[in-house]
């Protein structure tokens, strides 16, 4: 016969047991979590990144605390109140339907957990997004299938390789050639996307020297697993300065001759206004309107960039020349509204750069 | 009651009569059931292509250099598995194939509201499917089953016709979502109040609004991304002034809802097995309700939280974590209502009770490593990683699939009229549990320590866990295949079920195995929730007193 009676609900002596065993292991996994070397499978090379394992270790501890709760009720119970072979075949269990003080609780608490855990994760968001806003300008930019690297202080010149001081705050302006790629460096716990047609910034401080792997972390193309081959080096103050100056060395010697992308010369005679204008539809109509200078897209509006009385200069203070129009196309331009990357980054060839600067010319 | 007594005469005539042609019956039927185990049998087709695809991936990455097929191909591989597991084999087994075949019949209804618009669902289904696996041939896409632009503008032609068979299998979707929709709201039983609704029910009813809304931002992006393709209007172009990212945001204002419509359902299964084999009601049936319809209206709240490393104003990230957080709480009720359900049971392990137990312990890692993810700093760093992969395998293999096979063995029954052998079972569910973890636990270190996903080849100092996670992935295999040598064999030679092996009360256990077109020659009257086992049963007027069978799963099950 079905017992139809609900006993009232007894917490027997053996899952007070079970619960002590269980707050054990919690306690014990926590541990573990505060207690693992993560920097030893993976260096953290700037300073944020060990914040980003502390809120890791945070959320590490408390979750698997909680997962061996519920494994382990769920393991206890399935063992405690398996239907044994000596039950009737009608047997049925304890009829509890809820507990409403149970369902309270148990809804409660991790709202409260919800808002620590808010709590703690916005602080350290803020920490990685209040880095300071001063510091090395570096631009990176992702190609099909590589990433290029530019220093706005250094005319023109793209590297493959990274190169940042140890203790210096560093500003990394991003953006993309072609398709969308993922910059991230492990070491860092830090990633974004390079989108085409958009300049997004991550502010950091590296705090460890040391030669990081930098890696694509969004597909973009056939060579997409090969685009993990470059480094970041993190190195002293002193022997980055080295690195820089000999980066300025070779750059200043090349831009006295004018020179350019591919060592032509540019040349700013006879160029072709019309092949100009559908350059400008693929290259550069992402970031610049033909519209007025004030009608900003990401650059500045170019309609009359070479004729508009109101603004005799260009965004670098220089006046408005086909020369220094030019000059902007070879080098790039860093401003507030953002990078403009540089002609090599660009894909413009010397033609190129006269051809725009033709029709931009041609424009009234 | 007084509902009842005006419902329950009346409604019994109206039954066409049954088709006999072997096409009307079996192939362009109309009768949900038929139509819930052609879903199922389609969609365990395509299961297979994909699954197949998913060995091709891992023995690509049994080395560092690959060298199992050229990266392109391996790349269209990914792309068409993840596609396929999505669209073809989650989503239409657990609202296409459990949702038809059962809720029906467990709202005490003869068919669905639509039944043309039904049969029409499910043929789009096939012919969508047969699309996307024809696009191997004009050169699949690449770029995985997220398909960013712009560089899926440059793939190959079957881009394209990715975005029409997706867009396809969408429209089908959305007329599956509007019809279930419709069914729950004015065909239940008298008496079948939303509050006396198996959990089953209520998931379907959660999933099937987010189907029909959030289909349709997937068909705009769908449609979008085929018109710049193939017509040339940049929409996704920046080179002509496209936003790339505005895909994102199309794409994943349907693809987040979507993961709850892979899920949602499954915790309905779930929420049935569990006191079917612990003897015991759910605990907290409103609160599992409730929360069900919680997590489907917040999860149109989350979409960006898939976009951290896009470029978004970083303040407009901030609300995308602390809500993602926020659906922590309804998700972790119902595992406490579950853990809870077992608490003084008389559990019979039967497999699909096993499968259930195993959702829970197994679905509840991928929900932690969820919180993990929403939290921006730390997902700034794994963004992009096997982390990424291991937490959505474990939210649709150790939850959505491992839902899918507690559904196979508890209603295999009801859909055959014969059981499926346990033996067998039990073998499929140990081999598959312990594969799956040992191929999937280790991509969480993988991707912390550095590894991208969607990767042809890898750094070697990654080697050893990815072999160890390869050679992990044949045993489930293995485990499937034991699976489906115990469907087939089961079909012609399966133990004779009678119409409720299980003991189990909700209504569609209360007719014959399979239950007679029409389900219910006179509707019955509910009386009260399904999942009390020491009252009577809270239903009048079935259709005939079902004593032919005691239940199986006492008879030693333990």
């Amino acid at each position: 016969m079905v017992d139809n009676t609900v006993q009232p609900v007894r917490l027997g002596r053996g899952f007070w047991t079970v619960t002590a065993i269980l707050a054990i292991l919690a306690v014990a996994a926590m541990v573990f979590w505060y207690e693992f070397p993560l920097e030893k499978y993976l260096p953290a090379a700037i300073v944020t990144a060990r914040q980003v394992d502390t809120l890791f270790r945070f959320m590490a501890a408390t979750g698997s605390a909680l997962y061996i709760f519920i494994a382990g009720y769920l393991i206890y119970f399935s063992i405690a109140f398996r239907a044994k072979a000596t039950d009737p075949p009608d047997a049925i269990g304890a009829q509890i339907h809820d507990n409403h003080k149970l369902e309270f609780w148990w809804t409660l608490i991790p709202t409260l957990f919800v808002v620590l855990l808010s709590i703690v994760s916005v602080r350290i968001w803020y920490e990685i997004m209040l880095e300071p806003e001063n510091g090395v300008v570096v631009e990176a930019i992702g190609h099909q299938f590589y990433f290029s690297f530019r220093y706005p202080q250094i005319n023109g010149e793209v590297t493959d390789e990274m190169h940042l001081p140890r203790g210096v705050p560093v500003t990394l302006n991003l953006t993309a050639a072609d398709v969308i790629h993922g910059f991230w460096v492990p070491a860092m716990r830090l990633k974004n996307d390079t989108v085409p047609g958009l300049v997004t910034t991550i502010r950091f401080t590296p705090r460890l020297d040391g030669r990081y792997p930098i890696i694509c972390t969004q597909f973009c193309g056939v060579l997409h697993s090969e685009m993990d081959k470059q480094v970041l080096v993190i190195e002293e103050k002193p022997a980055f300065d080295k690195w820089y100056k000999s980066w300025q060395q070779k750059n200043a010697h090349a831009s006295n001759a004018l020179p350019a992308a591919g060592g032509q010369a540019i040349s700013l005679q006879g160029g072709n206004a019309s092949a100009g204008q559908q350059l400008f539809a693929q290259k550069c109509s992402a970031c610049h309107k033909l519209a007025p200078f004030d009608q900003t897209l990401v650059g500045p509006g170019l309609k009359s960039v070479l004729h508009d009385p109101a603004h005799p200069n260009l965004v670098n203070g220089q006046p408005a020349t086909p020369e220094n129009v030019a000059a902007i196309l070879q080098n790039g331009y860093t401003g507030s509204m953002g990078t403009m990357p540089n002609a090599s980054a660009n894909g413009l060839t010397a033609q190129d750069i006269g051809n725009l600067v033709a029709f931009l010319a041609s424009l009234k | 009651m007084a509902v009842a007594a005006v419902h329950a005469g009346g409604i019994a005539d109206h039954i066409h009569p049954e088709p006999q042609g072997f096409v009307r019956r079996y192939v362009f039927s109309l009768d949900h059931k038929i139509i819930g185990v052609q879903y199922l049998i389609t969609a365990f087709v395509f299961f297979m292509l994909a699954g197949l695809l998913a060995e091709a991936i891992r023995t690509q990455l049994l080395n560092p250099n690959g060298g199992f097929v050229a990266a392109d191909t391996y790349n269209e591989i990914y792309s068409i598995h993840g596609s396929t597991m999505v669209w073809l084999v989650i989503i239409p087994m657990l609202t296409g194939g459990f949702g038809n075949l059962i809720f029906p019949v467990q709202i005490g209804a003869r068919d669905v509201a639509f039944p043309w618009l039904n049969m029409l669902s499910f043929w789009i289904f096939p012919v969508s499917g047969l699309m996307l696996f024809s696009s191997f041939l004009l050169g699949a896409p690449t770029a995985g089953w997220m398909e960013y632009p712009p560089v899926s503008l440059q793939g190959a032609a079957g881009t394209s016709m990715w975005a029409a068979a997706i867009f396809l299998v969408g429209v089908s979707s959305t007329m599956t979502g509007l019809n279930f929709l419709v069914t729950i709201l004015k065909m239940r039983a008298p008496g079948m109040t939303f509050t006396r609704m198996p959990l089953f029910v209520w998931g379907q009813f959660a999933t099937a609004p987010l189907l029909m809304i959030a289909t349709t931002a997937l068909a705009a992006a769908l449609a979008a991304l085929f018109i710049n393709r193939v017509f040339g209007v940049p929409f996704f172009d920046p080179a002509k002034g496209g936003s790339p990212v505005m895909w994102q945001h199309m794409f994943w204002f349907y693809s987040h809802p979507a993961v709850y419509i892979m899920i949602i359902p499954a915790f309905g299964i779930i929420s049935e097995v569990l006191p079917t084999f612990a003897r015991k009601p759910i605990f907290g049936y409103k609160l599992i309700a409730f929360s069900s319809a919680a997590i489907a209206l917040l999860g149109f709240m989350v979409w960006a939280h898939h976009m951290f490393t896009s470029g978004l104003a970083p303040f407009l990230q901030l609300p995308f974590m602390i809500l993602t957080y926020v659906i922590g709480v309804p998700t972790g009720i119902k595992i406490f209502s579950w853990t809870a359900t077992l608490f003084r049971g008389k559990i019979h392990y039967t497999t699909a009770m096993l499968f259930a137990i195993g959702f829970v312990g197994l679905f509840t890692i991928g929900g932690i490593t969820g919180i993990f993810l929403a939290a921006i700093p730390f997902d700034l760093h794994v963004h992009g990683t096997y982390f990424i992969v291991a937490h959505l395998h474990y939210v649709l293999v150790g939850g959505s699939l491992m839902g899918v096979f507690a559904g196979m063995y508890y209603w295999f029954p009801k859909m055959s009229g014969r059981m499926l052998n346990e033996t067998l079972g039990k073998w499929h569910f140990w081999l598959f549990f312990i594969g799956f973890n040992l191929t999937f636990l280790p991509m969480h270190w993988l991707g912390m320590e550095g590894m991208p996903r969607e990767v042809a080849t890898y750094d070697p100092q990654f080697a050893f866990w990815n072999r160890f996670a390869s050679f992990s992935s044949y045993l489930m295999t293995f485990a499937i295949l034991i699976f489906f040598v115990n469907v087939i064999w089961s079909i012609r030679n399966g133990r004779r079920a009678g119409a409720n092996p299980w003991g189990a009360r909700t209504l569609e256990w209360q007719v014959p195995s399979p239950p007679h077109y029409y389900n219910f020659k006179h509707i019955p009257t509910v009386y009260g929730l399904p999942y009390d086992f020491s009252q009577p049963l809270p239903y009048k007027g079935l259709d005939e007193e079902l004593t032919d069978s005691p239940p199986h799963v006492a008879a030693g099950a333990h």
